[in-house]
């Protein structure tokens, strides 16, 4: 019986860029191994800025840990710098944070949603050492591969004609969120309880909860 | 939920049930690992006119397994001088592949028909032959959970066939997208009382 | 000149058994068969058993099937709950319960529980334990209300209430509270509700419905969606495709013929 350092704490959070929006959503739950629910309301999603907030799917102590460090660095520079830290400056850090723990990683699929410095959503998905991209959606934990294709299909509008295109919404960007969450409680185990959206926008950000299946 | 064989030869497969029909659809790829080898394999097989099974896994097994099958649904044509209803089709495979419970066939069947009276079956089994018959749809295959995720998300019941053949396209297409070992083409058959309707999907060739 | 074609005999068939071999060790894994998580349950009262299980079956953790049915008819007056691999519960129920028709037809007596227990747990040790079924068997028969477990190993347990299952311990915990001797009827279908939802809460392997089976002295009830907690909400919006959206390369299509007419089924 050896130790084994990470433990997967399931869950799944999907964040989605608009044009003077950005959404993030991530549920709740926390389970063990062997089919065993640890709770069913442990926030993963946390606020860091007025622009900016992020989720951390995996492992939830690396989660936790990674926030607390991220927060901190924030207070740093805001009192070395006399301004906030930016979102792209913010994801650019993070990878920092995750790469200095290449030997150890952070066992967490990262997600970063929030406004750039020119009020458009942005989207950074980071993996647990530090390699990132900015994208227009992503998903990230164990509901990820039920996720990612249909906010493809639906954000992206991938697969249909090009005439169709046209920018999202913030109203339709939610229902998708939603379904695209209702949809991952139903196939996978390990995401439910309640969901958490964050709505990033000019004004600040604002959080919703809605209830997921709890079985 | 999809092991390495089944991302050995790669390959996916889906069904879905309409409002008097049902819909089958799989890619068209066959590879060994990374290497794509070829991209006419398509995974489904008619068993009867109105019954179509569709074949996820390792490529040799689903040869021998489809040819297996064919031999025992023309053994029972002749005997029994009708032909073969679809959850009969599903217990028939299923038993095959449970024979094989501790050295098993390693594939994801699927059958997808319609009965005597044109009610519309899908159903699928994993490899040692647990059969789960659904109202919805089903998949299987290397993108499976790609699949289920786009399913649920964008299936509702009752389409009509155009429908139908639209929800199961745009499913099929967005899930191989996400998965390296499923891809190059598809293929869909829609299944009404009338005719099957079989087309062939213009998809990224990678 | 052709070879006559032998029929299967029967039985496990072990021909792929060192290709299979040859795979793994080229390192390629084998895919996880179904397996029903769950939460099955029995308990007798006054007059009868009752039987409940969830309705999910899991394949790692992912839901294969949201109403899948787990309490299987064995015997006119005999059901079984099976829980462990979801295709060795299907078969060693088909079987037994062909075998049970076959013994009733030979000694024109109604189906004994115990006769039924016998059957699997002789099966199951045979195959020690690789046939991987956790079977709760429950009746009413000559002897009266009867309700029996095996585990895949063949051991068996006769005792008046049994949980089998991943959400087993949920469920016993509601049981050790709350069961007593001779309960009534609705009294035991409201403490096997109770049971199987504590499962479906609180296990990730078990969810979706209630399904509860009440057997009494000649009569069954199935009820199939006793209880049902988690019914999906309706979605935000519709995602109906609008028709000629997918890019089609070609389109060919078959008329189907009219059968012949003769048809016996």
């Amino acid at each position: 019986m050896s130790f084994y350092p990470y433990t997967d704490n399931g869950g799944s959070a999907l964040a989605i860029a608009g044009e003077d929006y950005c959404l993030l959503a991530s549920d709740t739950r926390q389970s063990g191994e062997d089919y065993k629910i640890h709770a069913g309301y442990v926030p993963k999603a946390f606020k860091l800025t007025d622009s900016c907030v992020y989720a951390g799917v995996g492992f939830s102590a690396d989660g936790v840990a990674l926030v607390k460090r991220v927060r901190q660095s924030i207070e740093w520079y805001r009192h070395a710098h006399e301004k906030t830290m930016s979102t792209p400056a913010l994801a650019q850090m993070i990878a920092t944070v995750l790469y200095s723990k290449r030997f150890f990683p952070y066992y967490v699929g990262t997600i970063l949603g929030g406004l750039d410095e020119n009020g458009r959503g942005v989207v950074y998905s980071f993996d647990p050492v530090g390699s990132f991209e900015a994208e227009l959606h992503k998903a990230v934990g164990s509901g990820a591969e039920l996720i990612q294709p249909f906010l493809d299909n639906q954000v992206n509008l991938k697969f249909l004609p090009e005439v169709e295109r046209t920018p999202l919404p913030l109203d339709v960007a939610l229902q998708i969120a939603k379904d695209a969450f209702t949809s991952a409680a139903e196939r996978d185990t390990k995401t439910g309880d309640y969901l958490e959206i964050f709505i990033i926008d000019r004004e600040g950000v604002n959080v919703e909860r809605f209830d997921l299946k709890r079985d | 939920m999809s092991s390495e064989i089944d991302e050995y030869n790669g390959g996916s497969v889906l069904a879905m049930l309409g409002k008097n029909c049902v819909a089958i659809a799989s890619d068209k790829r066959f590879g060994m690992k990374l290497m794509t080898l070829g991209t006419e394999f398509p995974k489904i097989f008619q068993a009867t006119d109105k019954i179509y099974i569709a074949m996820a896994g390792l490529a040799t097994d689903i040869q021998t397994l489809s040819e297996l099958i064919r031999y025992k649904i023309n053994m029972y044509k002749l005997r029994e001088e009708r032909e073969i209803e679809p959850t009969t089709l599903a217990y028939m495979v299923a038993s095959t592949l449970y024979e094989r419970r501790f050295s098993p066939y390693y594939v994801s069947p699927l059958i997808a028909g319609l009965d005597k009276n044109n009610k519309p079956y899908i159903c699928n089994m994993d490899l040692i032959g647990c059969v789960t018959t659904t109202n919805d749809f089903v998949v299987g295959g290397a993108a499976d959970d790609c699949l289920l995720g786009t399913c649920e998300a964008l299936y509702e019941p009752d389409l009509e066939p155009e429908d139908l053949f639209e929800t199961i396209s745009q499913s099929l297409i967005s899930a191989v997208d996400r998965n390296a070992a499923s891809g190059w083409g598809a293929v869909v058959h829609v299944l009404t009382p009338e005719r099957v309707i079989t087309r062939t999907l213009k998809t990224r060739q990678d | 000149m052709t070879q006559r074609l032998e029929l299967p005999k029967g039985g496990f068939n072990f021909e792929n058994y060192q290709r299979n071999v040859a795979l793994e060790q080229q390192g390629l894994k084998l895919p996880t068969p179904t397996k029903t998580g769950t939460t099955v349950v029995g308990i007798i009262f006054k007059d009868g058993v009752v039987l409940g299980a969830d309705t999910r079956s899991t394949a790692g953790s992912i839901v294969q099937d949201k109403n899948c049915d787990k309490i299987r008819y064995m015997a006119p007056n005999v059901y079984c709950c099976g829980a462990g691999t979801a295709a060795d519960t299907q078969f060693t129920n088909s079987l037994i319960c062909s075998q049970l028709e076959l013994h009733r037809l030979a000694t024109g007596r109604e189906t004994r529980v115990c006769t039924a227990l016998t059957l699997v747990k002789q099966m199951l040790f045979k195959y020690q334990g690789h046939v991987s079924a956790a079977l709760i068997l429950g009746g009413y028969d000559v002897t009266g209300p009867r309700l029996l477990a095996v585990a895949p190993h063949g051991s068996t347990d006769k005792l008046p209430y049994l949980v089998m299952g991943s959400g087993s311990y949920a469920a016993i915990a509601i049981l050790e509270n709350r069961w007593k001797k001779d309960l009534e009827r609705q009294e035991a279908i409201d403490l096997v509700q109770e049971a199987i939802e504590a499962g479906i809460f609180n296990d990730l392997g078990s969810g979706s419905d209630v399904n509860i089976t009440i057997i009494e002295k000649g009569k069954v009830d199935n009820i199939k969606g006793y209880a049902r907690p988690n019914r999906r909400e309706p979605k935000c919006r519709s995602y109906k495709f609008a028709r000629g959206s997918t890019a089609t390369l070609n389109l060919s299509a078959v008329t189907v013929t009219e059968g012949d007419a003769m048809d016996t089924s």
